[in-house]
């Protein structure tokens, strides 16, 4: 573009510049704001009480268990999504037959709505009605109905499990494209000087594609921390708030009981985990640029 | 690369398991959404219908289903032509542009697309109540395009990237406008990309779920996310017409995904491996 083309430029961006700034930085800071607020059902003016909000959520009994339920929720499935998706990546790059069908079939939890799927999901788990306890006790490994979402200690594996079904297929389909990408030449090489398929795995495929496996990760980390549909659907949160992670506390506290001051704090707390993930995604991806330019 | 026959046979049961994690959910959605309700579901079920009917599609299809169906396609569709063409246009103004400021700009649309909605939904939904907006299609329609901007601005900018600016310089030359040029030999030539975005905006607004909770109150302004899930509450043993209504909900993005996939799966590869 030339230099008396810039208008054009300007002319371009303002509309996406005027929804950003209104609609993602604004609200941003606006949460900020309105966490020093408090509100509630009954008194719906919003009063300014300082820090008066994050002492109470922080005392709470609620904040640690959504915290700890955070945790446990992001790391299990950014683990075990990335683990699956990397392994069904390398199946699928063997060359065998079906291998061309089986890559697109793969990507179909991906599409699937995420409703649906909560929806699919709540009723495959149903104690009386569903297919996994069916199958279970045929299969002779159960023997009462087990409700895996309506007792505490299963509801949070549970969920895990099904964000892992729908989520693995976009991570298998970013490492496919990584091994895709690894140099032949330096595999067969590898062969040649006698490794075998574990030996090439770890000191060359693995090494060639560690930048997207980092960038994958942290971007799933993010993704994940962020999640919303599928705990809402499947548990709202429960049972006794055994599921219940940021998005989920901030909708109900929010939206549920109009406490918009204590869902502003959750919000805000989140936003701080979510910097310091944004910042790791930018040193991960500014190391494996680095890298790709160097090699 | 060659493999032992017993390697073969691993991997092909592999294969076979995956096809099987992947696909028992879907079987078993559309095996209930076939059941007469006269044939029972409970332990030990048949697997299949004994007589497939689509009685359960005929109830499902309900007056407010129907309503659902209608307002997702209206803001989807508006969603995606309205990101789509200002994400274009942003895209073009970043992959061309050689201000410095404007590499500032990109790192702020980079750093929007990991904002958690939900932290950021309560200042948005006040917005809409100042603006009386709540509870219309222009709610959901304005708060989907600036969620969706940032990743299709993203992608689009990838792809606008690897087109060869020679084509657009000689054009210059030949005396035709910024906007001959952008529209002429830009936008034909980022077709590709351009309905990667649009299939990737569809599928995400055709699910979206919070904002669509949050903003809609009456049932007449409901989406189908919205309205499955208050499925479950209404009718909520009756799996038949729930699954029914599933299979109708997601068959338009899975169809839709199949024709395209080729461009989709290039558009969201493209940004995570480069080179």
């Amino acid at each position: 573009m030339s230099t008396q083309n810039r208008w054009l430029i300007w002319i371009f961006l303002a509309p996406t510049m005027v929804l950003m700034g209104v609609l993602l930085y604004y609200p941003m800071i606006g949460t900020v704001v309105e966490s020093f607020y408090d509100t509630s059902f009954i008194s719906p003016e919003p009063r300014f009480v300082g820090w008066a909000v994050y002492e109470k959520v922080w005392n709470s009994r609620q904040f640690p268990q959504v915290v700890w339920n955070s945790v446990v929720w992001t790391l299990g499935v950014v683990l075990l999504q990335n683990l699956l998706g990397f392994f069904v990546a390398m199946l699928l790059n063997q060359g065998l037959p079906a291998q061309g069908m089986l890559r697109a079939l793969v990507l179909l939890p991906f599409v699937l709505p995420g409703v649906v799927t909560a929806i699919l999901w709540r009723f495959m788990y149903d104690p009386q009605l569903g297919l996994i306890n069916s199958l279970m006790i045929r299969l002779g490994l159960v023997e009462d109905n087990a409700a895996w979402l309506a007792s505490s200690d299963t509801a949070m594996a549970a969920v895990i499990f099904v964000a892992v079904w729908k989520g693995f297929p976009f991570s298998m389909l970013i490492f496919l494209a990584a091994l895709q990408s690894v140099d032949r030449s330096q595999l067969e090489a590898a062969t040649l000087d006698g490794a075998g398929p574990w030996r090439r795995l770890i000191d060359v495929t693995l090494p060639a594609i560690k930048p997207v496996i980092l960038v994958n990760v942290v971007l799933t980390l993010i993704l994940t921390f962020n999640y919303f549909d599928i705990v809402w659907v499947m548990t709202r949160g429960g049972p006794q708030n055994a599921t219940h992670i940021f998005p989920t506390r901030i909708f109900e506290t929010g939206f549920g009981q109009f406490r918009f001051g204590e869902a502003a704090v959750y919000g805000v707390f989140s936003i701080l985990i979510l910097a310091v993930l944004a910042a790791l995604y930018v040193i991960v991806q500014k190391t494996a640029d680095g890298r790709r330019r160097t090699a | 690369m060659t493999q032992s026959p017993q390697t073969r046979a691993v991997l092909m049961l592999a294969q076979v398991m995956l096809a099987l994690f992947i696909l028992i959910p879907f079987f078993w959605m559309l095996s209930v959404s076939l059941k007469p309700a006269t044939e029972p579901f409970a332990i030990p079920a048949r697997l299949w219908p004994a007589d497939p009917t689509l009685e359960n599609y005929v109830t499902a299809f309900r007056p407010e289903f129907r309503t659902y169906f209608l307002n997702s396609m209206i803001v989807s569709g508006s969603t995606v032509v309205i990101t789509v063409t200002l994400a274009l246009l942003a895209a073009y103004s970043f992959a061309r542009g050689t201000l410095l400021i404007l590499s500032g700009l990109m790192a702020l649309v980079v750093l929007a697309q990991m904002f958690p909605h939900s932290a950021i939904i309560i200042p948005i939904y006040k917005l809409m109540r100042a603006a009386d907006l709540l509870n219309t299609y222009a709610s959901l329609i304005i708060a989907y395009v600036s969620v969706t901007l940032p990743v299709a601005i993203w992608m689009l900018r990838g792809f606008l990237l690897k087109l060869p600016i020679s084509l657009e310089e000689a054009a210059a030359i030949d005396g035709a406008g910024p906007l001959r040029i952008f529209f002429g030999i830009v936008v034909p030539l980022a077709r590709p990309g351009i309905i990667a975005t649009a299939v990737y905006v569809l599928i995400v607004t055709w699910q979206e779920f919070l904002f669509a909770l949050s903003f809609t109150s009456t049932q007449d302004m409901r989406t189908l996310p919205v309205g499955l899930n208050d499925f479950i509450g209404q009718y909520g043993i009756r799996y038949g017409e729930l699954m029914a209504s599933s299979v109708m909900v997601s068959m338009p993005v899975i169809a839709l995904f199949f024709f395209l996939q080729r461009y989709f799966v290039a558009g969201l590869t493209a940004g995570a491996v480069k080179g």
